[in-house]
């Protein structure tokens, strides 16, 4: 008896000696559950060396805090990009993370590709980010994609240019055009029409005629509008930019080649965002202090304008991920402020915040560039909260994808310059083609 | 099946499942496709018939894609034909540095292709391209030419950079061949009072046209399969206007998505290039069979 009652204490004790470690393991478990581990692949398209080095110094802060997740980045351009990913999902080789445009993020949406982010925004905080750039990759409730930074396409200007010839900034189409044949001269262009199918530039350029008139390149069901007289105002305008104020090769640019042009100050004007700053300052420091931009401008005097083509840069999960929580968590990393600020001083003007409160921080004011060009900074984060993405102002679609991403409005263009077709006759050719790949793509 | 047979098959089988896996199958994968409506980005398709085929050979940017594949492979192929067989013959005759001429002129071949379209587009481009801007400052032109846009040009501007792409591969194999030619055969004709016009049209083509065919052969199909050096360059533009076969293809698959009609346009690519093969290969059977 005695026997039983010591071996009774004995394994009581023992019970009771295991039950803080019982205690222990599941406060272990529980650690062991919150810390991340595995590998992730992020592919962006932060191609210039100052945006990729903050992007990988946040990779390898995290995974320093992180010692069991390892962070492979890949770096395409954009043009590649779109094979990237297509090719990639065809072959079940995407990554676990990307940056993505807004067009191709219907896309992926409608091939099911993405995952749905809406608790990595609450946990940011939703109030933070600008209602509509939410809402261009939304469906059904469902957020598929988080702003990294925003911008947006103004109108860039040589100032001394316009001064030794002296001409205003121009306000409408027409005094564009006219400024921008006057100052094509002496090895300079105007203004160059980039209408390679590599890009879709030329869709960019008809799209801010079309807008700033009130129209839209995408009717309210979500067809193909080209044919539209303002349409058709809007090609035979850069048709006649194309033939008097740009170099002829222009006809096979894309937006590199555009831009490059302004860079090295061989174009007076040119459409882009605040990334033409750095790009100035990389190949002509010289012109720097002659750069400055303005909204893009209207049909008529006086005609409202509060913005044409907005990016918010969006962030994605993709589905295939086997640690979206890796994802999550780094990229509510990158929305930390030092690492925020930091990585939008990587291109100063050209990212301009996509959450509310970074701009007014004397953190991100502290910076030489943001104060130089504080009336081109305050001139893009006016048009921000106006602009969309192409055929965006439908709200998000494939079909705003397609027009952007398959290169039909650029193949018109060329069909006209290259083969002298009549401008309504390559319209009605175009409006066609992308209402044909519309369909199929439902 | 004997052990001896057993093991020659164990041997020989990695390279018969390699060859199944990258050859066979890309090109069954291809027939399957273009015979259902297969998009790139999604997994549900149908099967659809000879609809892709259909298509694709009443449409008019095809055909275009073919006549410019025709024309790119033909002006292609006879000038680097020349310029290489030219070269070849020149270099046989050199006794000095044959070697450090030899590794000059196959640069062009030693560099990728895009190393190659972007050099050439910086040369030849229309604003700060260092050809179009020299022949200005010359006098020869007055305003800069659009070598790279101009429609009628384009097309000629490229197939010049493939003959100077592809030039020294003719040329080195060419050279190996003519080396192979015995000397004493050109002793004898000179003895025999053949002029040199002679010498080459009955000593040298005969010993060479085995191996020139040989290569007329392989440098078709690649010429005609080209697509990065024309892609990286021109994109196919403007207008089409340098669009070939194989670019064509890729911007259905990889542009449109659409995947069943693009393997339709390959697999269509692919039976021409068999026909084509296979006249080739009659012909050089036939001479092989002459000079038995």
């Amino acid at each position: 008896m005695k026997k039983k009652i010591a071996m009774l204490l004995a394994s009581a004790m023992l019970i009771g000696s295991m039950l803080p470690l019982c205690g222990t393991s599941a406060v272990m478990a529980e650690e062991n559950a919150e810390e991340l581990e595995g590998d992730i692949t992020f592919w962006h398209s932060f191609t210039q060396g100052p945006r990729l080095e903050t992007i990988q110094k946040a990779a390898d802060e995290f995974m320093e805090e992180n010692p069991k997740v390892n962070i492979t980045i890949e770096t395409f351009s954009w043009n590649d990009f779109y094979t990237k990913w297509t090719t990639g999902l065809a072959s079940g080789n995407v990554p676990d993370m990307s940056t993505a445009l807004v067009g191709q993020v219907a896309e992926m949406i409608s091939a099911d590709a993405l995952l749905p982010i809406n608790d990595l925004i609450d946990d940011i905080g939703r109030d933070k980010f600008n209602e509509s750039a939410l809402n261009e990759c939304a469906v059904d409730g469902n957020n598929y994609a988080v702003p990294l930074y925003s911008h947006a396409m103004v109108m860039w200007i040589r100032k001394d240019l316009l001064e030794e010839n002296g001409l205003e900034v121009p306000k409408t189409w027409d005094e564009l055009y006219e400024a921008a044949k006057a100052l094509t001269k002496d090895g300079i262009y105007g203004l160059s029409f980039p209408c390679g199918t590599t890009d879709f530039q030329a869709t960019n350029f008809l799209n801010f005629y079309v807008k700033s008139g009130g129209g839209s390149l995408l009717t309210d069901d979500l067809k193909a509008n080209l044919t539209s007289d303002l349409a058709l105002d809007g090609i035979n305008y850069w048709l006649k930019v194309y033939n008097d104020c740009s170099p002829k090769d222009s006809v096979n640019y894309d937006v590199l080649d555009q831009a490059t042009l302004y860079y090295q100050g061989k174009t007076a004007f040119d459409f882009n965002s605040g990334f033409q700053i750095s790009g100035v300052q990389a190949n002509s420091p010289d012109l720097l202090e002659y750069v400055d931009c303005y909204p893009i401008p209207t049909i008529n005097e006086g005609d409202e304008q509060n913005g044409i083509t907005t990016s918010n840069q969006p962030m994605v999960i993709w589905k295939n991920s086997k640690h979206p929580e890796i994802c999550r968590e780094f990229i509510k990393t990158l929305y930390d402020e030092d690492t925020y600020v930091e990585f939008l001083h990587a291109t100063p003007v050209g990212m301009l915040p996509a959450i509310r409160g970074i701009s007014e921080t004397d953190a991100y004011r502290d910076n030489e560039i943001i104060q130089q060009f504080e009336h081109a900074e305050s001139v893009i984060a006016d048009q921000i909260p106006g602009g969309t993405a192409i055929g965006f102002e439908h709200g998000p679609s494939i079909q705003a994808g397609i027009m952007t991403n398959q290169h039909v409005i650029e193949k018109m263009f060329q069909d006209i310059i290259t083969n002298g077709t009549d401008v309504e006759t390559a319209a009605k050719a175009a409006e066609d083609e992308l209402n044909a790949l519309f369909e199929v793509a439902q | 099946m004997n052990k001896k047979n057993r093991t020659r098959w164990l041997f020989v089988l990695p390279a018969i499942l390699l060859v199944m896996a990258l050859f066979i199958y890309p090109i069954c994968s291809s027939i399957f496709y273009s015979f259902t409506n297969k998009n790139l980005i999604r997994p549900v398709y149908k099967f659809v018939g000879f609809d892709n085929y259909i298509s694709v050979l009443t449409d008019k940017n095809f055909w275009n894609a073919f006549f410019n594949s025709v024309k790119w492979t033909v002006f292609s192929l006879v000038g680097q034909l020349l310029v290489g067989f030219t070269a070849a013959m020149a270099l046989n005759k050199v006794n000095h540095g044959k070697g450090i001429y030899k590794t000059l002129l196959i640069i062009p071949w030693a560099f990728p292709s895009i190393v190659i379209a972007f050099s050439w587009q910086w040369i030849l481009n229309g604003v700060y391209g260092f050809l179009p801007n020299i022949l200005v400052k010359l006098g020869i032109c007055d305003v800069a030419p659009s070598f790279l846009t101009e429609k009628g040009l384009v097309f000629a501007v490229l197939v010049f950079i493939n003959i100077w792409f592809g030039a020294p591969m003719i040329m080195v194999n060419v050279l190996a061949a003519l080396q192979t030619v015995p000397q004493d055969q050109y002793e004898a004709a000179e003895i025999d009072g053949a002029r040199s016009w002679q010498s080459f049209l009955y000593i040298t083509v005969p010993h060479i046209k085995v191996v020139t065919g040989l290569l007329v052969v392989l440098r078709t199909v690649w010429i005609f399969n080209n697509f990065d050096l024309i892609y990286l360059i021109t994109g196919g533009g403007p207008a089409g206007s340098t669009q070939t076969v194989p670019v064509y293809a890729y911007d259905m698959g990889w542009g449109t998505k659409l995947l069943g009609k693009s393997s339709a346009v390959t697999v269509l690519l692919f039976i021409f290039l068999i026909v084509i093969c296979l006249a080739y290969f009659a012909i050089i059977s036939h001479w092989e069979k002459e000079d038995k």
